[in-house]
């Protein structure tokens, strides 16, 4: 016999045990509030799509509008706005269809890897937004050194056009260091746990090619 | 309809709950993160449980998500293994006589599968189980192929841990 047919013979032997739960305590479990990573990703998605949208409050909106008239581009937000709510509307339907469609009762593999799903559609709307963010840096870069073209030497326009990139790296990279930190504290076991079941399949793949 | 499911619901999960202590005490080395495994783990059957049927045989389908509770869902990590051995939960043996080397045999058991990983430790615990690779392959979502040499590796790994 087999060491581990030993084991699993006294495995099949444990039936009672003292820590068994009354039915009003499972009860009581069964009602209480759930602190699953899917419940984290739901509330920490909500909070960045907030986020994302209430950047809008901090700023003095007529005063900005006032400078995107003086610069021609009037026309120019009005349509990527209609764009950006558009787009941040279908995230939001995404992200949700995403969050109902995890279920419990799907094969490990398969939950896995809609929850790694839904916390990508968060990413990439923000990724939209600091791309969003970027090209109306670059257009009204653009615009503003279009209008002050006759005052401005060479050397004055390459430099705003560095400092411009400058700022947009680090921006990026801020964000990028806090997706890190937050989802890769967030995810750490589930993302080792996905590697490791996709593994072997991997393996295989590569020693059948 | 709501308190009919409810009621079938504990009737059926009580019977059952055996399951998920064994899981918890393998996924979990105190006390404190064994009870609060096992709630979300409940948390997580009661929620689905309307879409459960009973298209299925409720331990079945206790399996799928309970270790999806183990290994997805639960947040903390438990990597780290403690040393407090599990006395104050320990699991009694249905011997008509007590058993000292069989509660010994099983204390033991459960050590050496607290060095496995989440994915290996499903595997053994399936295999402890009696489930057949089909079984195994569609709880875990992948192939058979894959089910059956990922078992064999993990075995090897158990059996070296317990005979090193």
């Amino acid at each position: 016999m087999d060491l581990l047919d030993k084991y699993k013979e006294t495995w099949s032997k444990q039936v009672e045990m003292p820590c068994k739960f009354s039915t009003l305590e499972i009860y009581k479990m069964a009602h209480a509030k759930s602190s699953s990573i899917v419940k984290w990703i739901f509330v920490i998605g909500i909070l960045e799509f907030i986020f994302m949208n209430s950047l809008y409050f901090f700023m003095d909106m007529e005063e900005a509008y006032k400078q995107y008239e003086e610069l021609g581009l009037e026309s120019f937000v009005l349509y990527s706005q209609i764009v950006a709510y558009s787009i941040l509307f279908y995230f939001l339907a995404q992200f949700y269809l995403n969050y109902i469609r995890i279920s419990s009762i799907d094969s490990t593999k398969q939950l896995m890897n809609k929850i790694i799903k839904t916390r990508k559609t968060v990413r990439n709307y923000v990724f939209f937004n600091l791309g969003y963010l970027g090209l109306t840096m670059i257009v009204v870069t653009i615009a503003s050194i279009n209008i002050n073209i006759d005052h401005l030497n060479n050397k004055q326009i390459l430099i705003v056009v560095f400092i411009m990139m400058i700022a947009t790296v680090i921006i990026l990279g801020l964000f990028w260091l806090f997706y890190q930190l937050l989802y890769g504290i967030l995810l750490k076991k589930l993302n080792r746990n996905y590697k490791e079941l996709a593994r072997l399949e991997k393996e295989l793949n590569e020693t059948n090619l | 309809m709501q308190k009919d499911l409810e009621a079938e619901f504990l009737s059926d999960f009580e019977q059952n709950q055996n399951i998920a202590h064994k899981i918890c005490r393998m996924y979990t080395t105190d006390k404190e993160a064994h009870n609060d495994l096992f709630q979300e783990i409940t948390i997580q059957l009661w929620n689905n449980y309307s879409k459960f049927r009973g298209d299925a045989k409720f331990s079945t389908w206790m399996y799928r998500v309970a270790l999806n509770t183990a290994i997805s869902l639960y947040r903390k990590s438990t990597r780290t293994i403690k040393t407090d051995d599990f006395s104050d939960v320990a699991f009694k043996i249905s011997s008509t006589e007590y058993d000292d080397t069989e509660e010994k045999q099983l204390e033991a058991l459960y050590k050496a599968i607290h060095h496995l990983n989440d994915i290996d430790k499903a595997l053994i615990f399936l295999y402890l189980e009696d489930k057949n690779f089909n079984e195994i392959a569609e709880t875990l979502g992948i192939s058979n192929v894959n089910a059956r040499v990922k078992m064999n590796r993990a075995k090897e790994k158990l059996k070296s841990i317990l005979n090193p």
